[in-house]
């Protein structure tokens, strides 16, 4: 072996030998991260891959991993059963794989509602380019529809046959049946008749047994059409039961015509629709209008001045516009989120300085408990329509009001949210419901701090200042994370109707619209947002965590 | 004069209907420099002790004299070593001292203030754990930081509130040493709590005995007449020390008998009462007298 050779694999080697040591360095970083997060589930595996005691870790992992994995299936098998049993005036409840396509649709509308976006304000070559590529599409679109209704037809057609297959002896048996019942009634009906015009007046068991004949008549003709209605209805449920492949032709035809809509509207957006088209046009005629100007005089030229000016004006307005498009489900959820948090914010701010105060003196507590006792039961749908009147008054309209107007064309992020009464009155909502728990958890912790602590104050003669920032507010910091998160939870569920109540902007607004809408995916993308409020939920809940567990001393892990 | 001073102070808890009185007209005076222990049972009023002498605690009646002056309050001048050491836990030991200097000196500056830090630390040998927490320290080390924060206040009296005694012997007698130590070199008056009689011979000039609460006073002081440094090796050998020991021992077990014998309550002769049977008369009263048969 060279030297080279040699050198080299020293140092591998020793790469090896320094991966390894970052390797056992990282371990309890990892897992002290895993423990700060919440996320213990994921301990064992870590530790499996260090080879710690892996039985035990892989009893672990089937505890804390398989089994809730088993759950959820055994949830979606209920889910999927379930749901084909009840049936409403929206169709029949969403099972699990509608719902998935429900998502699916959701998110294809967001796809398509961004390429269109881009395409407004695509300019030069590339919007020619993506106009290129989008003509070329849809001139593929016709025999792609066909192809898909042709689908649809065999579909129904193969569906058809089949139905027709199935009930066949059924349908024969039953016009058989028809035939054979009809008969029999009309002979029986005959012989009645007969039985009828040989009677004679006064004979009484002569007109009984005439009665129990025509009794014994009806009830046969009730049994025989009871059992033909049986049949037919058999027939009928055969017929009415819904194929999976007529239901994949039928999805593949809607997404069909939806790409073809979308590919026409991207085209619209692309050459009419298009800002800088708009801008290029609108320019032209005010190039032409303003060479114009200079042949006129009088009346006209003062005419044709402030049509320029008018549309000079219109352009700048032209030239700063953005994409207004239908509100997205991902932008509702952007909106909500917002919502939640300023409200948590205007919650906290009241909550903790409030809190502390109510903690450090006693009689402040007492002047405080009867408020929160009466207000902290009152529901979210009170405070809304009085956070909406309030709102309404003194939140105003951005034309009016130079800051609103910068939130609404400058502010960073916030520009893109329109910043409403609505919006306000939601988060006010939410802050007047979540406030409580910070507010208690706070007084709580504040009011409970070790005496020895307060002893140290003393004999340190800290002020009031000093020793609310390094020994009160520290030491009840773990408590009021308890409380932030509580009340960010809170929050979270009462947002959801106060946007729904204030249709404003966001995952109520959604929930409402979908509610109110007839489309035949509605009631499936309601399940859609269960789970979407549920997992923003539950991130939340993980984010308080960590900060809970960053601010605890003692015995918690204080760090990563 | 003497430097500190308790003149007849008694203190009593609980409203005037049931009142408890801890402490009973308690006299002692502190001279410059001297070190004193105050030894007794637990529960005998030791920690209302201190406080009164630490100002966490007004006298229910009498005064506490620093310097010849009323007493108003806590302050850093009578650095207080609290018993249950007090760090505060959500700051590492190098914090916890900062404070404490930052509190008390607020001229200096941030070099000054981390010298001042890193000095008082290294007194108590705590250098190599300056930036852990205390939950994350053992026994020893916390009442090492907190002895470090507290010497940082630069106080005039050390009010030692049992600083050991939850310590274990090894750990005890090196921090024994360590506040011998530190004391020798920078003299200064302390004052001690303890229960542990070899302790308080081994380190103190003099020793007052607390007798048993409710309502404990200070009994006659016990003189250590024993020269510095004393040597831990040949304590037990020295005549001085086994005198006092036995004595203050057999004093302190005089004490307990005596407020055992004041406890005794006379005995009430309760009355003889037998239990009623109110059970239903039985059918078959045979049965109920049958003996069980061994199986």
């Amino acid at each position: 072996m060279n030297e080279f050779g040699a050198c080299r694999h020293g140092l591998l080697a020793a790469l090896l030998v320094a991966a390894m040591n970052i390797f056992d360095k990282i371990k309890y970083p990892i897992l002290k991260a895993i423990d700060v997060s919440g996320l213990t589930f994921l301990g064992p595996v870590v530790r499996l891959c260090y080879g710690e005691e892996p039985q035990v870790q892989m009893k672990k992992i089937g505890q804390w991993i398989l089994v809730p994995i088993l759950a959820m299936l055994l949830f979606a098998f209920f889910w999927a059963y379930g749901s084909t049993k009840v049936t409403t005036k929206s169709g029949s409840v969403p099972g699990p794989l509608a719902t998935l396509e429900a998502g699916q649709a959701i998110t294809q509308f967001g796809d398509y509602e961004a390429e269109k976006e881009e395409a407004y304000n695509l300019t030069g070559a590339e919007r020619e380019e993506a106009l290129e590529n989008a003509e070329a599409r849809l001139a593929e679109m016709p025999t792609i529809i066909a192809e898909a209704n042709a689908g649809v037809d065999a579909a129904k057609a193969a569906h058809a046959a089949a139905i027709e297959k199935k009930t066949a002896s059924l349908a024969s048996e039953l016009a058989s049946l028809k035939d054979t019942y009809k008969n029999a009634k009309a002979e029986r009906k005959a012989a009645l008749q007969a039985a009828s015009e040989s009677l004679t007046p006064g004979d009484e068991s002569a007109y009984a047994s005439f009665l129990e004949k025509v009794k014994d008549h009806t009830a046969r003709t009730d049994a025989e059409k009871e059992e033909l209605s049986t049949l037919s209805k058999e027939i009928k449920d055969i017929s009415d039961k819904p194929s999976d492949k007529v239901a994949l032709a039928l999805f593949a035809q809607t997404a069909a015509a939806e790409e073809k809509q979308f590919l026409t509207k991207q085209i619209d957006q692309l050459t009419t629709g298009n800002r800088a088209s708009k801008v290029a046009i609108a320019e032209e005629k005010i190039d032409s209008a303003s060479a114009k100007l200079l042949t006129l005089t009088g009346p006209a030229a003062l005419k044709s001045a402030e049509r320029i000016a008018k549309a000079e004006s219109r352009l700048e307005k032209t030239k700063e516009s953005i994409y207004a498009g239908p509100k997205t489900l991902g932008y509702q959820v952007k909106r909500s989120i917002l919502c939640v948090f300023t409200g948590f914010l205007i919650g906290s701010l009241i909550a903790i300085p409030i809190g502390i105060l109510c903690g450090l003196n006693s009689t402040f507590m007492a002047a405080m408990t009867p408020f929160i006792a009466i207000f902290k039961p009152v529901s979210p749908i009170v405070w809304l329509p009085i956070s909406l009147i309030i709102a309404s008054a003194y939140v105003p309209a951005p034309d009016d009001s130079p800051f609103m107007n910068w939130l609404w064309e400058d502010a960073w992020v916030l520009n893109h949210f329109d910043i409403n009464p609505a919006f306000i009155a939601s988060a006010i909502t939410v802050a007047l419901c979540s406030l409580w728990a910070t507010l208690a958890n706070t007084a709580l912790g504040v009011a409970s701090i070790d005496k020895d602590h307060l002893n140290v104050a003393r004999v340190l003669k800290l002020g009031f200042w000093p020793r609310l920032f390094k020994i009160v507010i520290p030491s009840a910091l773990p408590l009021i994370f308890a409380g932030l998160r509580i009340s960010l939870g809170v929050g979270w569920m009462v947002l959801i109707a106060a946007e729904l109540l204030a249709s404003s902007e966001g995952i109520g607004k959604f929930v409402w619209d979908q509610f109110n809408n007839g489309a035949s995916d509605s009631f499936a993308k309601l399940f859609v947002v269960v789970f979407v409020v549920g997992i923003i939920g539950l991130l939340l809940d993980r984010i308080m965590i960590v900060f809970q567990r960053l601010v605890s001393f003692e015995g918690s892990p204080t760090a990563i | 004069m003497s430097f500190l001073e308790l003149k007849d102070c008694s203190v009593t808890f609980g409203p005037p209907s049931n009142e408890v009185q801890v402490l009973k007209n308690l006299n002692l005076s502190v001279e410059k420099n001297e070190f004193v222990a105050v030894i007794g049972f637990s529960g005998a009023g030791k920690s209302t002790l201190i406080s009164l002498l630490a100002g966490l605690q007004e006298p229910t009646t009498g005064q506490v004299l620093l310097n010849g002056k009323k007493m108003s309050g806590p302050g850093p001048d009578r650095g207080l070593m609290f018993q249950n050491y007090s760090l505060l836990p959500w700051l590492s030991v190098n914090e916890n001292v900062q404070l404490a200097i930052k509190t008390v000196f607020p001229k200096l500056s941030k070099s000054e203030v981390a010298e001042k830090v890193d000095h008082y630390v290294k007194m108590v040998k705590l250098d190599h754990a300056g930036t852990k927490k205390p939950h994350e320290l053992s026994g020893g080390m916390r009442q090492r930081a907190s002895l470090a924060r507290t010497l940082s206040l630069d106080p005039e009296v050390l009010l030692l509130d049992e600083p050991l005694s939850a310590l274990d012997a090894l750990t005890r007698s090196e921090l024994q040493d360590q506040i011998l130590n530190i004391w020798e070199n920078d003299k200064r008056t302390v004052v001690m709590i303890t229960n542990d009689v070899d302790e308080a011979v081994m380190m103190a000039d003099r020793i007052a005995p607390l007798t048993m609460g409710p309502a404990a006073t200070l009994a006659d002081d016990f003189i250590v007449n024993m020269e510095r440094p004393r040597d831990r090796r040949t304590l037990n050998n020295h005549p001085e020390f086994m005198r006092l020991k036995t004595d203050i021992t057999l004093f302190m077990m005089g004490l307990n008998k005596e407020s055992k014998a004041q406890a005794q309550s006379p005995i009430i002769p309760m009355p003889d009462i037998r239990p009623k049977d109110f059970a239903l008369p039985t059918a078959a009263p045979r049965l109920r007298n049958k003996k069980v048969q061994p199986a």
